[in-house]
Order: structure tokens, then sequence, then C-alpha cells
């Protein structure tokens, strides 16, 4: 897990890797979807798989993060952390060469956040290669030093 | 003066905007359809939403269109039935009544009834999903949305309302042979003879052109329309308004162009 410190750091970065999967505040779910119909349509658009085969890809993540209780659940019925966790596994399953998490504390307001994302970080380890996070420079003590 | 410049500034913005809109509808639908008839458009996402699209639009609905069609068939055939008897004219009374149902009003009430049900629905959901955006949050994903969220609501939308129409033109002929005929079977000869006056090859295509055209336009511009909202959630209800009333008068003009190049 690296971390990047700005917006001008981010644009950099972003310019450098057009393909990173981003996970942000910004790029909601789809709010008439379930999560886990949001996780599997990727693959089922992407990769042309059945639904059924799909949604069995998307329980295994959910399952493998821990939060398959949220799998029915629709956008506004999520807490902070069930979207977060929603909008990380719609990322990590088409396998992207590169993840960027931009401003975690925008989507996990109410929490001490980087134990969190550590976690599922670890959790999700073998669905991702090169993982970043951009944060604000206040809050660079949280993450260990470049 | 000043008020003047004012006055056609504001009118002439207005109409560029208008115009702009129609552009944007023409050319969504023109996409669309080409889309639609491309097979390697179609996914299992596509497909899914194609037929979730259809389960929403006509088949929740069949039970209750279809007894309230057959009730408005019912009382339409025995007045032209009734009226066409006293005036001496009761031989016209089928054909006139299958003219008035199945090749005008049925259509048109169909693509009503789904423009009101499914047309805002869909603009109110598109006009969401720009606001909140949810569209470039699934183009980020590599989904394209055009062939995911909004083609298969056109396709779904058109088969759902030529199946509506074509359930309830069915059901119109049934009730119009029970009202002239009676229960029996004798007279099928006799009534097989004038639907096919009435039904010609030339009215048949025009009536099926049209009801694909209402499909058309109770799916296209509502897309299109909630596309062109403003990113304000305010303006939702505003998109909505200003499609519903684009469609309305979509559809008339359908009705209009059919009734004009049938008669005239």
């Amino acid at each position: 897990m690296n971390w990047l410190a700005d917006a001008g750091e981010l644009r950099a970065f972003l310019d450098a890797h057009p393909q990173a999967a981003r996970i942000c505040a910004d790029l909601p779910l789809r709010a008439n979807l379930s999560v886990i119909e949001n996780i599997a349509v990727i693959p089922q658009y992407r990769d042309n798989l059945g639904y059924n085969a799909a949604a069995d890809l998307a329980w295994t993540l959910l399952t493998q993060a821990g939060y398959s209780d949220c799998a029915f659940k629709r956008d506004p019925d999520l807490s902070h952390e069930e979207r977060f966790v929603a909008k990380l596994l719609r990322a990590a399953i088409s396998h992207p060469p590169v993840l960027l998490i931009d401003r975690p504390g925008m989507l996990l307001p109410d929490c001490l956040y980087p134990p969190l994302v550590r976690t599922l970080l670890e959790r999700m380890a073998d669905r991702l290669n090169d993982c970043w996070i951009v944060d604000y420079r206040w809050n660079e003590p949280l993450y260990a030093p470049r | 003066m000043q008020f003047l410049t004012n006055f056609l500034t504001r009118r002439g913005a207005a109409l560029l905007a208008t115009w702009r809109i129609w552009q944007a509808t023409l050319r969504f639908a023109a996409e669309a359809l080409s889309a639609s008839i491309t097979p390697s458009t179609y996914n299992s996402a596509t497909r899914a939403v194609v037929m979730k699209q259809i389960y929403f639009t006509a088949w929740q609905i069949l039970p209750g269109f279809t007894a309230f069609a057959a009730l408005l068939s019912f009382v339409l055939i025995q007045i032209v039935v009734s009226t066409a008897a006293r005036f001496g004219l009761g031989d016209y009374a089928l054909e006139v009544s299958m003219r008035l149902l199945v090749l005008e009003l049925l259509p048109l009430i169909t693509a009503l009834f789904v423009a009101l049900r499914s047309g805002s629905a869909i603009n109110t959901e598109v006009a969401l999903m720009r606001i909140h955006n949810e569209i470039d949050a699934l183009e980020s994903a590599g989904v394209d949305t055009f062939r995911l969220e909004f083609m298969p609501r056109v396709v779904g939308g058109m088969i759902s309302v030529v199946a509506l129409t074509a359930v309830t033109s069915a059901l119109a002929l049934v009730l119009a042979y029970l009202a002239v005929y009676g229960f029996q079977l004798w007279s099928v000869p006799d009534f097989n003879r004038v639907m096919g006056k009435v039904f010609g090859n030339a009215v048949l295509i025009g009536t099926a052109l049209k009801t694909l055209a209402f499909g058309l336009a109770v799916t296209a511009i509502p897309v299109t329309e909630g596309l062109a909202a403003p990113r304000k959630l305010f303006m939702a209800p505003v998109s909505v308004l200003r499609g519903m009333v684009r469609l309305f008068f979509a559809l008339m003009l359908i009705e209009v162009a059919s009734l004009a190049f049938k008669y005239m």
C-alpha cells in the first residue's frame, strides 16, 4: 500500500496510470441495484459472464472481505463502511493493475480508517495488484513513512 | 428596446435549447435502433436489462391493463354496433369498430399507459443517475452505459408496447366477434372476410410501424431528457415534466401522421 499526499500528486499519478481503478466519493454505486448486483454487473458486462456465475463471484468476494451481510442491501441502506467495501469490491472484481483509493476520509468519515483499509486490502490481497491511497497532507502521520 | 432585445434573446435561447434536445433525441433513437439490431451489442448484462425492462413495462401490468382494455373495447364495440344498427348500417359495425379500436385507439392507449408508467420512471431514473454521477461511475469501471443502461431500455420498451398492443388487439377481435355474432362459431368465415378487408398488408405494416414508433418514443424521449438534466437534484422533477410533455406531443404527432398517411 502506497500513498500520495495531495491533488497535484493525484493528477500526476492518474496521468501516468489512466487505467487505475478509482474508489472515491464522486463515483457512487448504482442506487437501484443491491451490493451484490453492483459488483456482479462488472464481470457480467465486461466478460459476458452469466448472472449466476457473476453473482457467485461477487458473493465469494463479499465473503472474503467479511461483509456478506450487506449483499442484498441497496446504497441508501448501507453504512459508510459497507458502501466503501462495495466500491472496493466493484473495483477489485476485474483485477485492476492499479487500485487508487481517493481520500478515504470522505468515504469513511466516522471511523479511524487506516486500520480498516489495511485489513480489507490484506483480505483481498490475492485480487489486487498495486494499491495506492491519496489523502490530505495533514493525515500523513496515519501512514507509514514514504 | 432593451425589453424587446431581452425578450428575443430569451425566446431564441429557449428555441435553440428545444432544437438541441430534439436533435439529441433523434440521434439517440437512431443509435439505439442501430445498436438493437447488431447482435454483438448484446451480452449477459444487456439481456438482463432488456428482460427486466419487459418485466416492469409489460408483464407487471398485463392483467390490469388487459382487463381495462377489454372493458373499454367492449363498451366502444357496443356503442358502435348499437349506433350503426339504429341508422341501418349494421353491416359496417364490425369494420368500423375494428378500425377504431385495433388500428387507432388501442396502440395509442397502450403507448400512453406505458409512457405514464414506465416513461416517467425511466426519465426519473436516468436524471437521478446523471445527477448522482452514477453514469460516470459505471463508465470508469469499464462499462459502456449506452449499451448497458440505455439501449436495452429502448429495446425492452419497444417489445413491451408491441406485445401489449398485440394482446389487447387480439382481445378486441374476440370481443367484437362476440358482440356482433354472439356465442357461436359458424360466423367465423364472415368475420374473417371482414377482417381481411380491414387489415390489408399496407394497413398492417403501417400499424406495426406506428406501434414500433410509439415504443421508441416512450423510451428514447425519457432517456435523452434524463441525460440532459442539469446536475442539480432540484432539477429532477423539471426534467421529468419536460420529458413527459415532449413525449405527449411526440405520441400525438405519430398518431396524426399515421392518420394522415392512412386516410388522406
